[in-house]
């Protein structure tokens, strides 16, 4: 595995320690995935021809310092970088619209969807990382990279350092700039939802350019500045806990009235100010003879909510029995310059009890079940009837006209309003539904069968489905097949014309060439009544190269 | 065959080629190894003792037991392969009637220092000091005349010995990192990892150690770790990565409930959120940020999260939030750029969408005062999650902004008691308020 390379660029990189020819451990991966399919609007008027081609090209070289010795300083750099691609964008429009999704020009904008691009390159992440520096008392790790902790799956540009003490627990301290949509090589996907964020390349003030003003609502990227600590416990195995802190701030200027200021043009704000602020702990306790106790919550400074929040208790019945029960709890919260954080809104809280059995080695079992409750600020019902008693005349108990969506005049609204900020009139309401959730594996010598099914029933509907598959391995893990079948059934109460049934199945074979590459293909064929067949190809190519 | 029939029929079919194809395939495993011979297959009558643990194959005290058994009943077969043990031995008479010390048969192991160390006594150094046979040539083993000398007294099967042939021990080497010299050196003896052996008659896999016991001493991380350590990558064998090693000819190695509560249960794809939260360093023992990412940052549905026709029936699932579409995507953009493309989206082109066709309730019911039971207010209170992933500010600025200049309706969305609350949020960014309130707005006043 190890092969002799000089590695002069890589040792100046992590620190200026003397380059000499060294082992070092290099891989280089390649991951290519090809997928059609279409997606159908809900009036069945034209599909979208999704083509996406995505290629993840990945290079490490571990060990950076030479040979590897448990305990001793190490280095490590990674890149990952992902290509994504989509020629099927603007394939569905008539030669008229030619383009439109990406040229505003075309159509008046008609179809035109901002930062919509064929191609997107994403540096995921490139990082150089040491460790057990200064006798284990410190780590570090510079450029765009990971975090994951209880405030949830982060990326951003920077550098981090850890303290690892002999007092039971670790010290961690970053800063950077956290990765933003519309900034070079970067993804929308690690900012806080609730703000369309993105590059405004495309927009001027020339003719067939979009305008400001045609996107009010389409915020621009800039640098976000971000700065965070934890502390972690790090000691005895069967406990373990982490503190974490972050904030993040906005740069750049926001577009804030959304239907311009006379004449035609828009106000904004300018200057440092919050996107996010939290804080959050998460901890388990775990006795291998007993059970375990797990728990964690992410506090929102800047909303003064808490976001999320969770609880579990395991009890491990004999050596084949888990039981546990486990409540979580989440309230929605977004970037401190999204409007969506001061709509009145309400938290989910699930709570369930497990059971996991594993009769033999070949075959394990985990269900549960219990009760996902959403919550109003009253209840629907009574606060209709309540509004037409608000809204009734003297003498009269009810409102005679109160229909749903009447459209009351001002003096009634007036009363309604003041019916509305009633605290009376707002207390919580829960509205639940049932959750349960089946799956097992059963383990043949070369392959799997393995079962998937989940019910949410009540009062957001209902949706229960499960899909069984199987997978398996010939010829040594030469080749490998599966096959999945699947039948869900839907049904929303708010439009109950989108009611389906769906039947699926999915046949897949790869191949593997090469001990660390694959080529796979996998066909997928479904059946509802909305949109009738539907079809998925996907073909994939993995390449692992180590040295 | 009907349009309506033949998917039925095609998934029939892929049913039974993916049992076919899964129950089908040789079982490889067992072919290499070839039949085991275990003590109890081919054990020879004429002898009683030393083929099992305990007499009789009877099950073990739990006492006698390397510690850890009580939760990890069998030794794991990724890290301890399956074995095949062709000879009869007593510990019990060994050890316990004659008095011998491990390190009789086994001294090889005082100065093991790697895993793959074959520990097993040479027959020519120990056997042959009492038993009547010469091992020095192993080719040509020479028995003596005395029972005890015969090849089937220790060797199993009624042809042991017959041509100078007996079956193989087979004992694979572990996966795993480990020292015996370094435990012995520090006064860890055999009985502290492997059970009362002297009580026992045959050694089997069953006395090989299990992690729940490796932890009573391995059991502190970090600079406080002290000479025990109690990272996995002291133990278990790694990738030039640094990560563990999972994926061997005997199976893939699964931590269990016990360590961390992360058993990687059927279920358990819906529950790692929780103990990720809590150490994304345990997870990376065994993970790189890209199997993180190919969900949680991902091009290609993952069905486990995902199902068949998922996008015919995501409507209904984001509705219930289940699972929570902000785990994986950003809404404005991932979720919001597809629905402004097919029309869904308010604030993009209505992509063919009629003028009677909408996406939810009519505006009287949805959207119109008074608020009766299915007004958005009631949907976007339970789940606001679902409105983001279409609207835009703008959307809901045209009714929930300030009237006038800042072109809305008037209407307050705010819940009961804001004006108590926002003063903060607004001293450390005004640009939300800002949005549907002029900043000389008296409402704004309550804030600041």
């Amino acid at each position: 595995m190890q092969r002799r390379v000089g590695v002069v660029v890589a040792i100046g990189l992590v620190g200026g320690v003397a380059s000499k020819a060294h082992a070092v451990d290099v891989e280089i991966s390649n991951d290519t995935t090809f997928q059609a399919y279409e997606v159908m609007n809900p009036w069945s008027t034209y599909s979208l021809e999704r083509r996406r081609i995505t290629e993840q090209l990945g290079f490490a070289m571990y060990h950076l310092q030479g040979d590897y010795a448990p305990g001793k300083a190490d280095y490590t750099m990674r890149i990952m970088l992902r290509l994504d691609a989509d020629p099927g964008i603007n394939a569905h429009l008539d030669d008229q619209q030619a383009g439109a999704e990406t040229d505003f020009a075309v159509g008046l904008g008609s179809r035109y969807v901002p930062d919509l691009a064929y191609v997107d390159l994403n540096l995921m992440h490139a990082y150089v990382e040491g460790r057990n520096l200064a006798k284990g008392w410190l780590g570090f790790k510079i450029g765009r990279q990971y975090m994951s902790d209880v405030l949830g799956w982060w990326n951003f540009d920077g550098g981090l350092v850890r303290l690892t003490t002999p007092y039971f627990f670790d010290l961690e301290a970053y800063g950077g700039l956290e990765q933003r949509g519309g900034l070079p090589l970067s993804s929308t996907r690690y900012e806080q939802q609730g703000v369309w964020r993105g590059t405004h390349a495309d927009f001027g003030g020339e003719g067939t350019d979009p305008r400001i003003l045609d996107y009010p609502s389409y915020q621009f990227a800039a640098p976000a500045p971000a700065f965070g600590l934890a502390i972690e416990s790090n000691g005895p195995n069967w406990i373990h806990g982490r503190f974490s802190y972050r904030r993040v701030y906005q740069s750049g200027d926001a577009i804030l009235n959304q239907f311009g200021t006379p004449p035609g043009g828009t106000t904004s704000l300018s200057g440092l100010r919050v996107s996010s602020d939290r804080l959050g702990y998460a901890a388990n306790i775990n006795i291998f003879k007993l059970g375990g106790l797990k728990g964690g919550f992410t506090y929102d400074l800047y909303s003064k909510v808490f976001s999320y929040g969770f609880a579990g208790l395991e009890a491990y019945l004999g050596k084949k029995v888990t039981v546990g029960a486990d409540f979580d709890y989440y309230e929605p919260t977004f970037d401190a310059d999204s409007i969506f954080n001061w709509f009145s809104k309400q938290p989910q809280m699930t709570a369930t009890a497990r059971v996991e059995a594993r009769p033999t080695k070949k075959f394990d079992l985990s269900a549960s079940g219990g009760a996902k409750m959403f919550f109003t600020a009253g209840d629907p019902d009574a606060y209709f009837q309540g509004q037409c008693d608000a809204t009734a005349l003297p003498g009269e108990t009810t409102n005679p006209n109160c229909d749903v969506g009447a459209g009351l005049d001002t003096a009634v609204n007036a009363k309604l309003r003041a019916y509305g900020q009633d605290p009376d009139n707002n207390t919580q309401e829960a509205h639940v539904d049932g959750v349960g959730q089946l799956a097992g594996r059963y383990r043949v010598p070369h392959g799997k069968f393995e079962l998937r099914s989940m019910a949410q029933v009540g009062a957001r509907g209902r949706r229960v489905g499960g899909d069984l598959s199987a997978e398996g391995t010939l010829v040594g893990g030469k080749w490998a097949f599966g096959g999945r079948v699947s039948v869900y059934d839907w049904h929303d109460p708010t439009r109950e014309d989108r009611d389906a049934t769906s039947f699926g199945y999915v046949l897949a074979a790869a191949w593997k060439p090469l001990d660390l590459s694959k080529i796979g293909v996998e066909w997928e064929h479904d059946y509802n009544a909305l949109v009738g067949q539907r079809f998925r190809v996907l073909a994939s190519l993995n390449v692992l190269w180590i040295k | 065959m009907s349009a309506k029939t033949w998917p039925t029929v095609l998934m029939a079919t892929a049913v039974i080629a993916a049992c076919f194809i899964a129950c089908a395939m040789p079982d490889a495993q067992a072919d290499n190894q070839g039949t085991p011979a275990t003590a109890g297959s081919a054990a020879a009558p004429k002898y009683k003792t030393g083929l099992y643990p305990v007499a009789d194959d009877a099950e073990v005290p739990l006492e006698w037991m390397p510690p850890g058994t009580g939760v990890s009943p069998i030794p794991s077969e990724e890290i301890f392969p399956p074995q095949t043990i062709s000879i009869r031995f007593n510990h019990k008479k060994h050890v316990g009637d004659f008095k011998l010390s491990c390190k009789v048969c086994h001294a090889a192991a005082y100065d093991s220092e790697v895993s793959s160390d074959r520990l097993l006594p040479k027959p020519n150094e120990t056997c042959d000091n009492c038993h009547d046979v010469d091992h020095g040539d192993l080719a040509a083993v020479k028995a003596g005349t005395e029972e005890n000398g015969q090849c089937t007294f220790c060797h199993l099967g009624d042809a042991a010995g017959r041509n100078g042939k007996v079956s193989k021990v087979v004992i694979p080497p572990p996966n795993l990192r480990m020292t015996h010299k370094k435990h012995l050196d520090r006064n860890i003896q055999c009985a502290q990892c492997h059970g009362q052996i002297d009580k026992l008659e045959l050694a089997t896999r069953d006395q090989l150690p299990r992690m729940a016991g490796c932890f009573s001493c391995h059991a502190m991380s970090g600079a406080a770790q002290g000479e025990a350590k109690g990272q996995c990558i002291n133990c278990h064998v790694t990738q030039p990565s640094g990560q563990m090693m999972t994926t061997f000819a005997t199976g893939d190695l699964m931590p269990p409930d016990w360590l961390h509560m992360a058993g990687h249960d059927a279920d358990w794809i819906e529950r790692h959120k929780t103990i990720a939260a809590n150490d994304s360093k345990f997870c990376a023992n065994c993970h790189k940020e890209e199997d993180c990412a190919s969900c949680h940052d991902g091009k290609v549905r993952n069905r486990k999260v995902h199902p068949n026709d998922w996008i015919s029936m995501h409507p209904e699932a984001a509705r219930m939030n289940n699972p929570r579409c902000t785990s994986c995507h950003q809404e404005t953009t991932f979720c919001a750029d597809c629905h402004r493309r097919v029309g869904v989206a308010r604030d993009g082109p209505d992509g063919g969408r009629g003028p009677s066709d909408h996406f939810h309730p009519p505006r009287d019911v949805w959207s119109s005062s008074p608020r009766g039971p299915q007004h958005h207010a009631w949907e976007a209170e339970q789940n606001i999650n679902a409105c983001v992933a279409c609207h835009t500010e703008r959307d809901c600025a045209s009714c929930h902004a300030m009237r006038g200049i800042m072109g809305g309706g008037g209407v307050n969305p705010h819940p009961v008691g804001f004006d108590k609350s926002c003063g903060s949020a607004f001293a450390r960014n005004p640009r939300p308020c800002l949005v549907c309130h002029e900043r000389n707005d008296p409402h704004l006043g309550e804030c600041q």
